[in-house]
Parts: structure tokens; C-alpha cells; sequence
């Protein structure tokens, strides 16, 4: 089932030089109940896919899609207050750099609560009479921070933002997150500037949020390797463009993009074929910059196998859920033989 | 829409080409702009657009109106004053000296102001501290009160009035770009350049300067707008130009006691301000939005 | 929090000692004939003069002989109630239009409130008071545009706010003083209010643009949070020191301004007094205006700045850091 749907996404950002379309026909399909790893280097458009998900871009782009959808509603067609509705209830986000997310001059306490649902004066009411145990927002919360791994919940609720780690901000950013048991969480590189203890505690976290509520995780990274292992399917982004698409073992096992084996070659493994201080493999090149973008498919220019087909935007490829969009794949066909019977 | 489709053939432009095509876009900062151009203009070339000599009187039009109203005289096209002198000529005398007053003073401000605060911000230690508790009395001192004092002290003319006026500017310019230049030292980019082994000259000049290109803009902007309200409030109050020559502050205050007999002899010297500021504001806002757009991306 | 109110303080010491010297030289070279032990030292002169005006003797007025202290007070009360009056209307008008422009920016209305505020900015203060004195007679209001109160009206001075002393005379005159004296007011605060309309609406709607920019107010939004709640909760509260921090560094220049119009209307205040007291030669207002008037500014921006310490938290972060 999926869950998140988008078909053609792309993003046009008007500049005084023109339009740079800076996210180019991405295509993302989320299974229900997954974690969906969305993985590219910095400035390959990331964000602004969750930017976009969200509706949360800027005067000047301009968003067009074939079809977004999440679950059964359109996104594209939702009007500013229905889709209110939705954020903080069926999808919620988890930035980087937490602590700028949190309002500066607003206790812990008082953020998290305006995330709850209001008690109206009719449920109040009706508890009055009926005494019925109506669990206190106090509790509420602290409950939610001790779910987080925040145990000293009584001074972090008191303290402004600038007084507490970044760790505990993004703690924080998720117990705001899960307060309403979304569907999707979109988690924005969660543990970038965090040292690897966070780091460890922030995944663990997710990843369990995932096992125990099922709730559905887009995990968006620039690092291949650290969220590989966490994810359920995995998708690549290049400069805008979505690579290659499908579960973590067909990518693992079977990547046939070579921007995703280059990628796979840049995981640190303890792999005795690798010698020691050898050089370790990149593709060549930097990634251009959002003016000068290669045309059709973008990865042309440092792609070892480009030829002169590649000028042209190459048309997805969908080996069994495994997609592709590249003109000269790796199509080994034993491979394929066996993962579809492994199937 | 197949932007991806066709290759850009644009270069990449530099940040310089950048700010001026965002600029461009604005019409109203463009035709600003052309505005300040012309002012400056007149300001430099005032003697040859007269169309008489500012202080000639004309005894037999006196108190001439505008020639578009009845009465007037289409030799004297703004009219006479109670001398019988030219309002054109006087007008333009007027903003000669008060915009060429008001541009030098920027300019020695700028110029002073920004070695005094980069030296301030650039030192550390006793001598910063010094100069900043000096800073912060002047500043507290309302600008009139510096210029009444020094005008007392060394006697109501014009050349004292401006220097009244641009001692008053210079704390807040020099605050204004000291607490900018502080700003920009504290990040990573200027440890690192520092770390280079670059000098403070060095640092300033490519480290800081293109980075604070927006706060002097609108710092400019301000003592450029305060300086033309100064110098002319300084003239209203006559404490400024004395005598023939009339900036355009004095020569509202020469024509108050003709208000209701002629009071486009008060209405154009004043209109003469409005759009001189307007004008040099809508010109840097312009200029202002287009370096900050620029930087945005 | 004490080290902070220290080093406030030692601001503030320093600072007054700085503007005490220059009163000094001013009052110095203004009666330096008439200084009786001219031979002694510059220090020994500057601790006598600083224990005479400690003691409340800062010499007497030329033309009267009367207290300079008194009369330097009593006129800047009165000024000081020109710029009270103007800024209490500006923050009414100013704020939430500022608020109104910043959250709709670049909309029709943004450009109307903008070019309202900018043509505020080019009008020059004393052009615009004199324009204004004609306004009565040009479209029939009956208001004053000459003195601060009609000389019927005589109101002992006990506070030197005017306003408020007529209340206290409000035996005899009831309240026809009040009314007379506000009556006087309205023209002279209306043309100061236009300046600070501008000022202000430029610093709220800046100070609003910069926080609808920042990331909690990205974050609200995902939170689904409505436009107004955001507003309410997280804006307001954020825009809020940026802008008094910035009116505090315009204070003189209110005076300044206040001090202009006031010459323009003859209302008694400051401005006037100082005028009239350099046209007949008592340069002994000068150093008695500079400790009045920025000793005032200079009590009020620290009053402030321990203010903004209070209500923001981040500037209490501040603390911390040095």
C-alpha cells in the first residue's frame, strides 16, 4: 500500500537569471508502514521534495506535480486550511538544526503543548460530569518525553531553547512530531552536527517508532551508509533527479544506476579486498551548481558510462518495483532472475 | 515547460552583474535612480542652469506667483519673492547647497566614519573601550544640541553648520559600521582568512566589506536623509547660510512671514526636500533589495 | 544577572562622567571671564563644578537670574510631553499597520502603507509644522497653533507637565486648562506622530518580515498551527525587542525633532527656551540642556535595555555568553 504517492514532482525556482527547475520530474512512492530513505548529497533538492510535501515553499516557486497524494487526499488540491488540518496530524516533520526550529523566546512546556489537541469545552464539560478520567496535559507531555528518552522532563520543560543541547531539541522536535501519532514523519537529515551517541539514540528512536506504532518514516540523509541499514526501501536523488528506486536489497544487491553503485563503493566497510590507505572510490567531478545544470540526464557529465543518448531525459524503468532512470543500466540478467525468484 | 531541455547559454554572472540585473527588473529604483543622477546634476552644475543670478532683484515684479497662476510672469517661472528676486533661481541655489552640502558631508562621513570604526572594531582592549563610552555620549547628545553648541562656539555660517551636522552623523555612522564589521568578524570565514595569515587591510577589504554591503547601504541612506533634514532645520533655525547665499532650510524660514500672501514661496523650497529625500530613498531601497536578493542565492 | 546590571551601571557611570566633562568645558569657556579662581587647575575647577551641580546649584539664568535648573526642568517636562503625547498616538497608529505590512508583504496594502511611510520619512519636520500652523486657518478648525496654553489660564508650575498641572489647578479653571493646554497640543504632536509613524512602521514591518523568515515559524506551520495562531504566539513576541531596541537609538533624534517643532509652534519647551537663551547670550543653558536632556536619554535606554533583558529571553542568553 502506498502511503505517499508523487508522481513528476518538480520545482521551478524563479531567479533573476530565469527559472532554474531545481527538482526535475521526482517520482516517490511511499509503502505504508515503512521507514523510506531518501538519500543525496547536499543540495540535491532533499529538502525541498519535504519542503514541498508539506507546502511549505516560498512565493517564488512554482510546484508542479502529476500526482501527489497522500493516502487517499491530493495534496496538490488542498486548500490552506484544509492542509492545516493535516500537518501535525497525519504528517509531521522533523528538521535539522533543531534548535533554530524551536522558538526562542517560548518554554519547552508551552511548545509542546500547543501541539496537543485542545480539550474543547464540550469534552471538559462532558468529563465533569461523567468523571471520567481525563489524562492532564502535564501528564500528556510528560509521557511523550519520557517516550523521547528525556528522563529530567521537569527541567527541560522549563527551559527556553538556547539553554538545551541540540540532542534534546531534536528529542524534543519528535516528541512534538509523535504527539498526535501521525502516519508520515519526514525527518530532515535528524542528526546532522550531532556526535554519534546522539546520532545512535535519534535512529534508535525512530526506528522504533516505526516497529511499535507502525508509523511511516521518510528519512531523508546525504549519507548512504548510515541510513542504509535502517531502511526498508531507499530511494536516490541526483541534482534534482531521482535515480533509482526500490527496497534495500534490491538496491543493495542489485544497483544498476551507477550514480547508486558509486554511492554503494563509498560505504566503509571492514572489506579486506580494500588495502590499506588506498584510495577509495568517487566518481569524478563535483555535482553542478543549481545555474548550471547539465541538461537531460543530469549525472551526464560524470557518469562513466554517458554517451550520447544521455542528452536526453532517460524514461524510468520499473524492474518489479526496482526503478530505475538511466540509459545504459546494469541489466544483469542472472541477477534479476534471481532476485525476482528470491521473490 | 522543458526548461531542462535546452541548455542555458547565459554565464554564470558575477555577484556585481547579478545585484545590477535584479536591480534592473525595478522600474521605479531605475527611473529613482535617473532622479538622483539629474539632482546630482544640477548640484554640480547649478551656476550655468540658472536663468538669473540668484540675488539680482527685479524691484518691478515683486511677489510674482507662479506663471501658471494669474498673475504670474512666464520670465519668472516659480515666481519672485518680496525682493523681487528669482524663486527658479533661488530654488536651485538652494538645492545646491543643501544637497551639495548634504553629499559632501556623506562623503567625509563614510570616509572618516569607516576607518574610525573598522580601527575600533579591529582593536581590542583599551582603546576600543575608550572610543566606545565616547560613542555612546555623543550619541545620547540629540543632534540639534551638537550642532547649537558648536554654533555657538564658532559662530552661525554656513561651512559650521555642516560641520555641526557631519559631527552629529559621525557616531551613528561609526557605530552603525563598527557594530556591522563586529558582526561579520565573529564567523568562520574571517578566522579562516585570518588564519591565512591575511592583514586587517586584506580582511577588510575582501572578507568584510562585500559581506556588510547591505547595513552600509541603508546606513548611507540614513545619514544621506538626515543630513539633508539637518542641514536644512540648522538653516530653518538660522543657524546656516547667512546673508545672500540661501539653502533651501533659511529660505523657508525667509518667506514664513509671506505664508499667506505667497505661500508657494514656502511650498517649493520644502516640495525641493521632499523629493530630494524621496528620491534618494526610493534609489537605495532599490539597491538595497537587489544586494540582498543577490545574496539570498 | 548582577553582572549584567554592573556592567549597565558602569556604562552609565562613565558615560555621565563623559557628558559632565563637556558640560564642564562648555560651562567653562562660556563664563570664563567671569570664573572667579581661573588660576587654578582644570581638575580642582571640574570637582568644584561637579560638587556645585551635585549640590543642585547650576548657576543662574543671565536674563532673569533666575535657577537654571528649574527652568532648564520646567521646559523639558514640557517637551518631554510633546514627545509622550506623539508617541503614545504613533505606537497606536504605527504598530499594527507595521504588523499588517510585514505580514502581508508585497501585497496592494504593503505598497500603500510603505509609500505612506516613506513619504513620512522625506517630509521635512519643520516644513511640515509650518504647513500645519496654516491648516487652521486655511480650513476653519478653531485650534490654537501659537504657545502651549492660553495666557488666561494661569497654572503654577508644580510638576512642569503641564497636562498635569492643570489637573492639580483643576480648582480654578476646572477642567477648561486641561482641555485648553490639549486643545494646544494636538497640531504640534500630530506633525512629531508623523515622523514616528514612519520610523516605526518601518522597524515593526522589518522586525515582522525577519521572523516570518525564521525556521520556528517554518516549524509552526508544519505543526499546523493557523496564520493567526502563529501570529499570536510566536511573532508578535519575537518582533517585539528588535523594535524598542531600535526606538531607543532614535530617542535624540525624537527631541531633536520635538525640540524643532516646538520652536516653529512657540510652545514652551526646551527648543524655545534653548533658542531664546542663545539669541540674548546665557550660554549657560547649553551644559544645563546636555545634562538634562542626555541624562534623560541616557537613563531611559539603559531603563530600557534592562526592560528588553526582562521580557526576551534571548537577549538573556546574552548573559551567559560574555
Amino acid at each position: 500500500m502506498a502511503l505517499l504517492d508523487i508522481r513528476n514532482l518538480s520545482i521551478d525556482i524563479s531567479t533573476a537569471q530565469g527559472k532554474v527547475r531545481v527538482i526535475d520530474k521526482a517520482s516517490l512512492t511511499i509503502v505504508d508502514g515503512s521507514i523510506h530513505g531518501l538519500v543525496g548529497e547536499s543540495g540535491s533538492g532533499k529538502s525541498l521534495i519535504a519542503k514541498a510535501i508539506l507546502g511549505l515553499h516560498n512565493a517564488n516557486w512554482t510546484v508542479t506535480a502529476d500526482r501527489m497524494f497522500l493516502g487517499a487526499t491530493d495534496l496538490t488540491k488542498l486548500s490552506a486550511n484544509d492542509r492545516r488540518k493535516i500537518m501535525g496530524k497525519e504528517i509531521a516533520m522533523i528538521f535539522q538544526h533543531p534548535r533554530s526550529y524551536l522558538d526562542p523566546s517560548k518554554k519547552i512546556f508551552s511548545q509542546i503543548k500547543e501541539v496537543l489537541p485542545t480539550t474543547s469545552v464540550k469534552k471538559l464539560f462532558l468529563s465533569k460530569i461523567k468523571r471520567v478520567p481525563e489524562q492532564s496535559t502535564q501528564q500528556r507531555i510528560k509521557e511523550l518525553l519520557h517516550k523521547v528518552g528525556i528522563q529530567n522532563d521537569q527541567t527541560v520543560l522549563a527551559s527556553y531553547p538556547h539553554e538545551l543541547s541540540e540532542g534534546i531539541c531534536q528529542k524534543v522536535m519528535i516528541a512534538m512530531a509523535i504527539a498526535n501519532n501521525p502516519s508520515l514523519i519526514i525527518a530532515d537529515e535528524p542528526t546532522t552536527a550531532m556526535e554519534a551517541v546522539t546520532r545512535a539514540q535519534i535512529f534508535r528512536l525512530l526506528y522504533k517508532l516505526n516497529q511499535l506504532h507502525s508509523t511511516t518514516i521518510l528519512l531523508l540523509s546525504n549519507n548512504f551508509g548510515s541510513i542504509s541499514n535502517l531502511s526498508d526501501y531507499i530511494t536516490l536523488i541526483y541534482s534534482g533527479q531521482t535515480v533509482e528506486s526500490g527496497s534495500y536489497k534490491q538496491i543493495i544487491n542489485s544497483p544498476m544506476h551507477p550514480y547508486t553503485e558509486a554511492m554503494i563503493k563509498t560505504i566503509l566497510e571492514f572489506d579486506e579486498s580494500i588495502s590499506h590507505k588506498s584510495q577509495l572510490y568517487t566518481l569524478p567531478g563535483n555535482i553542478p551548481s543549481a545555474n548550471q545544470l547539465p541538461i537531460g540526464c543530469r549525472l551526464g557529465p560524470r557518469c562513466p558510462r554517458a554517451q550520447r543518448s544521455c542528452v536526453t531525459n532517460p524514461e524510468p524503468l520499473n524492474f518489479k518495483g526496482h526503478v530505475i532512470s538511466c540509459h545504459f543500466p546494469t541489466l544483469d540478467e542472472n541477477q534479476h532472475a534471481n532476485t525476482s525468484q528470491r521473490k | 515547460m522543458l526548461i531542462n531541455n535546452e541548455f542555458n547559454e547565459e554565464k554564470i554572472q558575477s555577484p556585481l552583474q547579478y545585484t545590477w540585473s535584479i536591480f534592473k527588473r525595478n522600474s521605479l529604483a531605475i527611473t529613482a535612480m535617473w532622479g538622483s543622477l539629474i539632482l546630482i546634476l544640477i548640484t554640480l552644475f547649478a551656476d550655468y542652469i540658472v536663468p538669473y543670478a540668484p540675488s539680482t532683484q527685479y524691484v518691478k515684479h515683486l511677489l510674482l506667483p507662479p506663471y501658471w497662476v494669474e498673475g504670474g510672469n512666464s520670465a519668472h517661472i516659480l515666481g519672485t519673492d518680496d525682493l523681487g528676486r528669482d524663486s527658479l533661481a533661488r530654488l536651485i541655489q538652494g538645492i545646491q547647497l543643501t544637497l551639495g552640502g548634504a553629499l559632501a558631508i556623506t562623503i567625509a562621513v563614510s570616509i572618516l566614519g569607516s576607518v574610525i570604526g573598522a580601527t575600533a572594531a579591529l582593536t581590542k582592549g583599551l582603546k576600543a573601550s575608550i572610543l566606545h563610552h565616547l560613542l555612546d555620549a555623543l550619541l545620547i547628545i540629540p543632534t540639534l544640541l551638537t550642532a547649537l553648541i558648536l554654533i555657538v562656539m564658532f559662530g552661525p555660517s554656513y561651512e559650521n553648520s555642516l560641520i555641526a551636522v557631519s559631527l552629529s552623523l559621525l557616531p551613528q555612522f561609526i557605530r552603525g559600521i563598527y557594530i556591522s564589521i563586529e558582526n561579520e568578524l565573529n564567523k568562520q570565514y574571517i578566522i579562516s582568512l585570518r588564519l591565512d595569515g591575511a592583514t586587517n587591510v586584506r580582511l577588510l577589504r575582501f572578507g568584510i566589506f562585500p559581506n556588510i554591503l547591505e547595513p552600509i547601504i541603508t546606513l548611507l541612506n540614513r545619514i544621506f536623509t538626515m543630513a539633508i533634514l539637518e542641514i536644512s532645520t540648522l538653516g530653518f533655525l538660522g543657524f546656516g547660510t547667512q546673508f545672500l547665499d540661501v539653502e533651501l532650510g533659511a529660505l523657508i524660514a525667509s518667506s514664513i512671514v509671506l505664508i499667506y500672501s505667497s505661500p508657494w514661496l514656502v511650498f517649493f523650497p520644502g516640495l525641493a526636500i521632499f523629493i530630494i529625500i524621496l528620491v534618494f530613498n526610493i534609489f537605495t531601497e532599490g539597491l538595497r533589495h537587489a544586494v540582498i536578493e543577490g545574496e539570498d542565492l | 544577572m548582577l553582572n549584567y546590571l554592573f556592567r549597565r551601571l558602569n556604562l552609565l557611570f562613565i558615560t555621565a562622567f563623559i557628558l559632565s566633562v563637556i558640560a564642564f568645558i562648555l560651562t567653562y569657556w562660556s563664563s570664563k571671564n567671569t570664573l572667579a579662581d581661573a588660576d587654578a587647575g582644570y581638575i580642582i575647577q571640574y570637582v568644584k563644578y561637579m560638587s556645585a551641580i551635585l549640590q543642585g546649584e547650576w548657576g543662574l539664568s543671565s536674563i532673569d537670574q533666575q535657577p537654571m535648573l528649574i527652568k532648564g526642568l520646567t521646559a523639558f517636562a514640557s517637551t518631554l510631553e510633546l514627545c509622550f503625547i506623539a508617541f503614545i498616538t504613533a505606537n497606536i497608529i504605527a504598530i499594527p499597520l507595521g504588523i499588517f505590512a510585514g505580514l502581508n508583504r508585497n501585497s496592494l496594502l504593503d505598497y500603500l502603507i510603505m509609500t505612506i511611510a516613506l513619504i513620512g520619512l522625506a517630509l521635512p519636520v519643520f516644513w511640515l509644522a509650518v504647513i500645519t500652523t496654516m491648516l487652521p486657518r486655511l480650513l476653519g478648525i478653531p485650534l490654537p497653533i501659537d504657545g502651549g496654553i492660553s495666557p488666561v489660564f494661569e497654572i503654577p508650575v508644580v510638576s512642569g507637565f503641564i497636562l498635569l498641572d492643570t489637573l492639580l489647578a483643576a480648582d480654578t479653571y476646572q477642567l477648561d486648562a486641561f482641555f485648553n493646554r490639549l486643545a494646544h497640543l494636538i497640531l504640534p504632536s500630530s506633525v512629531l506622530s508623523l515622523f514616528l509613524i514612519t520610523e516605526i512602521i518601518r522597524l515593526t514591518r522589518h522586525s515582522i518580515t525577519m521572523v516570518m523568515k525564521s525556521n520556528y515559524v517554518k516549524a509552526a506551520y508544519a505543526k499546523g498551527l493557523s496564520r493567526k495562531e502563529i501570529v499570536f504566539r510566536h511573532v508578535l513576541k519575537n518582533a517585539l525587542p528588535p523594535i524598542i531596541h531600535q526606538l531607543r537609538l532614535q530617542l535624540s533624534t525624537i527631541i531633536s525633532f520635538a525640540m524643532v517643532i516646538e520652536i516653529v509652534f512657540s510652545l514652551q519647551g526646551s527648543g524655545v527656551w534653548l533658542l531664546s537663551s542663545i539669541k540674548e547670550g546665557d550660554y549657560l543653558a547649553l551644559p544645563t540642556a546636555i545634562l538634562i536632556i542626555s541624562g534623560f536619554i541616557l537613563l531611559s535606554s539603559i531603563f530600557i535595555d534592562i526592560l528588553l533583558m526582562i521580557i526576551s529571553p534571548i537577549k538573556r542568553k546574552s548573559l551567559y555568553v560574555d
